[in-house]
């Protein structure tokens, strides 16, 4: 059963993320869609098969569910290639250092397309902009080796990724589609949604079981091609309910409307290219809150902590009158 | 309190919203006054399709019965929100689309967010939908980060050997006894932490089977900022079957060695049925506790394959005296039956209390193979001379019958008929004719008198793992990865059989036979 389930976010780690962080929630979904982006641009340009890359995908998103995005001094590409190196070493296509390395360079520099609108003005096509000394080179993959310890030791080394691609094609399959004359865009689209979906940051993929996203994924395609579905609960055949499924559904189509409104919102968005952690400095600088020194949750262990924590409960609290009155009005 | 939100409807949607939200109170209110009503008439529709049932008496499920307009309130249902997810991302940037399905609030708190409006809005129909229907739910445990070896109380070394360093640990919270086996991590290592290690956590993490050995965890050193010592947390097994057939004063009855044999075939038979090769597959690396269960250990060496299995494995694995023929003759695609070949080794093993195939190298180990199971033919073995080293071989023309044939059965005088039969197919030279461990676990062998023992009537062994300190025979270790691959150049094995005839065949018994 292995091949077909994956370890879940629990709700506590989803409330923990969602309510202790000292990042907005824009930000933080900000961090989490552009290193998925940076994950698929990599693993594009490093011709990995997409079956490696979106268990990177995957693997990322649930680092990024239990360790907070500011904790560490690893810049947040880092994590994304780190993640990359270590999935596609455990799979059949492993990948050098070197090479991340240098799609890497090649992906934050001046003249990477990543992340950019395509006519950019600031867009340099300049292989020097991509150049890495061999010294640099060498820094870059002493920070990914260990960063890739970090992730293991952040996921207690739990690699294993079930994906739901396969199984909507079998489902395709089952359910006669692929005798459609249209069925080539309608798997395609089952796919593109699902690939669509590991980039949601309602992370989809730690909320709900491959077979879940599968029917959803063929679900949406169907609706985009107009191919006629069976006029029956068909989902439950394939263990899901219908309350899931219209979730699932509304999570995967609201991602393109998200990531346009949330490109243009967040500034260190808007400037284009793969954001750092120092945009999140500078724009937590700008919004009067202070960033604590690598413990974002506030624990207040060493006191350094304990001013985002206060600022922190103050804008909950402002939330939650705010929240409030609108229910009563 | 119209009047208080009409102070911030100062804008044309906002109104528009305001009215959106009332109407869709009045419309939970008025569902929720229908609730009793619906729930009424649903508990006398059942019980009439129970009737019906009953009176039809019909083998085959029947689906749920639905409204006739079901079809077109399922398609509102979804995109109704469908728009709601959208406007909520307009509306409220701050809070990114609202998690729904999962209540993403531990109980200790009311949900931050309103009640997830897919159920809200799903029509009434929907209840008996999912009310009727049974299904699967899918459980794949949760992640989180590693906890530290402090949790843990070491109590004496076990192993420091070829493949890491072993001890014997205690936990410190439950005062359970737990093996911890360190792994081996190169600091100059430039590709980072060693690909087999995370193969085989993950390969441990996704096993659950009594007879392969449990992965508890895996736990680090208390400095965390630099991850450098990894400790699998594995079963405590207090004996392994190759420590014990040294020391054994006799060897294994009949009854014993079928146990055994059984206990590793279907700890085999569910590795290869999750698509994991062990690869390396010995006495050492099967353990024995003193309740007669045997555990598969140690998966440094195994990894997932598909089917057909993938065109480039390495050849450098198994330990050399169980490395199977196909793999000492250069095969980059080979399958389980690697595996099955290490068994018969193994089921030799335990006969005679002796590795069965002591090569002193590559070349040396396939003379012990070829006359033990004679040398391969055309008709014993196909595709035998299409592997990369069969061409250097200098295997005599025409040999005699007696050359081509097994001698399985003179060398095991006291193995019934049904036994030399399963060692045979197991130690056949063509991988395709060796049987499947799941083909193995139904063999005549084990139906036939003296029956399998219990594993609770196993006779217990002093435990090595208990510090008794026992001299060591030197064997092969299995291959170093990076290891180059043994080209066996011409090699002449026409000698090996010149004095064949004269063996003894068959005979022998045995008083001691249960």
């Amino acid at each position: 059963m292995t091949h077909m389930t994956n370890p879940l976010a629990t709700p506590d780690q989803l409330y923990q993320r969602r309510s202790f962080s000292a990042l907005p929630t824009e930000l933080q979904d900000a961090i989490f869609f552009s290193t998925q982006c940076v994950t698929q641009a990599a693993g594009v340009l490093l011709h990995l098969p997409q079956s490696t890359t979106a268990q990177a995908n995957v693997l990322l998103a649930r680092y990024w569910l239990v360790e907070p995005f500011m904790s560490h001094d690893y810049e947040f590409s880092d994590i994304s290639a780190a993640t990359l190196y270590l999935t596609a070493k455990l799979g059949p296509t492993p990948r050098s250092p070197r090479d991340i390395t240098n799609v890497y360079t090649y992906l934050l520099s001046a003249s990477s397309p990543l992340l950019r609108p395509t006519a950019h003005p600031l867009l340099l096509n300049d292989p020097k902009t991509y150049y890495l000394s061999p010294a640099a080179s060498q820094t870059f993959q002493t920070r990914l080796l260990s960063a890739e310890a970090h992730i293991l030791y952040t996921l207690s080394f739990n690699t294993h990724v079930a994906l739901p691609h396969p199984l909507a094609i079998t489902y395709l399959q089952a359910l006669d589609f692929l005798n459609q004359p249209r069925r080539e865009p309608l798997a395609k689209r089952a796919l593109a949604h699902l690939n669509t979906a590991l980039l949601s940051p309602q992370m989809l993929y730690l909320t709900n079981q491959p077979n879940a996203l599968a029917v959803a994924a063929v679900y949406s395609a169907a609706r985009d091609v107009g191919a006629k579905m069976p006029e029956c609960a068909w989902w439950e055949v394939f263990d899901v309910d219908r309350e899931e499924l219209g979730f699932l559904v509304v999570g995967m189509r609201s991602v393109e409307g998200w990531a346009r409104k949330m490109r243009e919102d967040v500034p260190a968005m808007a400037a284009g290219g793969m954001i750092t952690r120092a945009d999140i400095e500078d724009e937590m600088r700008r919004r009067g809150l202070h960033v604590g020194n690598g413990h974002e949750h506030g624990h207040g262990r060493d006191g350094v902590g304990f001013d985002d924590a206060e600022a922190e409960m103050a804008r909950k609290m402002d939330e939650k009158m705010a929240q409030m009155e609108e229910g009563s009005g | 309190m119209a009047s208080k939100g009409s102070r911030w409807a100062n804008q044309e949607e906002d109104a528009a919203l305001e009215a959106r939200l009332k109407k869709e109170k009045e419309e939970k209110k008025r569902q929720k006054a229908e609730k009793p009503r619906k729930l009424e008439a649903e508990r006398k529709r059942q019980q009439q399709q129970q009737q019906a049932h009953n009176t039809a008496a019909a083998a085959a499920p029947t689906p749920p019965p639905r409204p006739a307009t079901h079809n077109d309130s399922d398609d509102d249902a979804v995109s109704e929100p469908y728009r709601r997810g959208q406007y909520d991302d307009g509306n409220d940037g701050a809070h990114g689309p609202p998690i729904k399905r999962r209540r993403i609030s531990p109980d200790r708190e009311t949900p931050p967010t309103a009640p997830a409006p897919a159920a809200a809005s799903a029509p009434a129909g929907l209840s008996d939908s999912t009310g009727s229907s049974k299904l699967l739910r899918f459980e794949g445990g949760a992640f989180g980060r590693c906890r530290s070896v402090e949790n843990y109380d070491k109590l004496n070394d076990i192993e420091e050997g070829a493949y890491g360093w072993v001890a014997r640990a205690q936990e410190l919270a439950t005062g359970k006894v737990v093996a911890l086996k360190r792994l081996k991590i190169d600091p100059k290592d430039r590709s980072g932490l060693p690909v087999t290690g995370l193969r085989e956590i993950q390969i441990l993490k996704d096993c659950d089977h009594c007879n392969v050995v449990k992965l508890q965890e895996v736990v680090v050193g208390d400095d965390t900022t630099k991850i450098d010592s990894i400790f699998l947390v594995l079963d405590f097994v207090e004996h392994d079957l190759k420590s014990i057939l040294e020391d054994m004063p006799e060897p294994f009855l009949a009854s014993e060695v079928k146990t055994l044999l059984l206990q590793l075939a279907s700890g085999v038979a569910y590795l290869h049925a999750n698509w994991i090769l062990h690869r390396d597959l010995k006495t050492s690396n099967l353990l024995l506790n003193n309740r007669g269960q045997l555990k598969i250990a140690d998966f440094g060496m195994a990894r997932y394959v598909g089917d057909p299995p993938p065109a480039k494995l390495t050849q450098l694995v198994v330990t050399l005296w169980y490395r199977a023929p196909e793999l000492l003759l250069g095969a980059t695609r080979y399958s389980h039956a690697v595996d099955m070949w290490s068994v018969g080794c193994i089921f030799g093993e335990l006969l005679t209390r002796e590795p069965l195939l002591q090569g002193k190298n590559e070349v040396d180990e396939l003379t012990h193979i070829f006359s033990l199971c004679g040398i391969p033919t055309d008709d014993s073995w196909p595709a035998f001379r299409r592997l990369p080293n069969a061409r250097a071989l200098r295997l005599p023309h025409s040999p005699a019958a007696a050359a081509t044939s097994s001698v399985i059965r003179a060398k095991f005088p006291l193995l019934t008929a049904a036994g030399v039969a399963l060692l045979n197919a197991l130690l056949a030279l063509d991988p395709d004719r060796r049987p499947s461990a799941r083909d193995m676990l139904d063999h005549e062998y084990f139906r036939q008198d003296p029956k399998p023992k219990q594993e609770a009537m196993f006779p217990t062994f002093p435990s090595k793992a208990g510090q008794e300190r026992r001299h060591r025979r030197t064997t092969p270790n299995a291959p170093a990865r990076g290891q180059q691959a043994v080209d066996l150049g011409a090699v002449d094995f026409s000698g090996i059989f010149s004095g064949r005839d004269k063996e003894e065949r068959g005979g022998g018994f045995s008083l001691r036979m249960v």
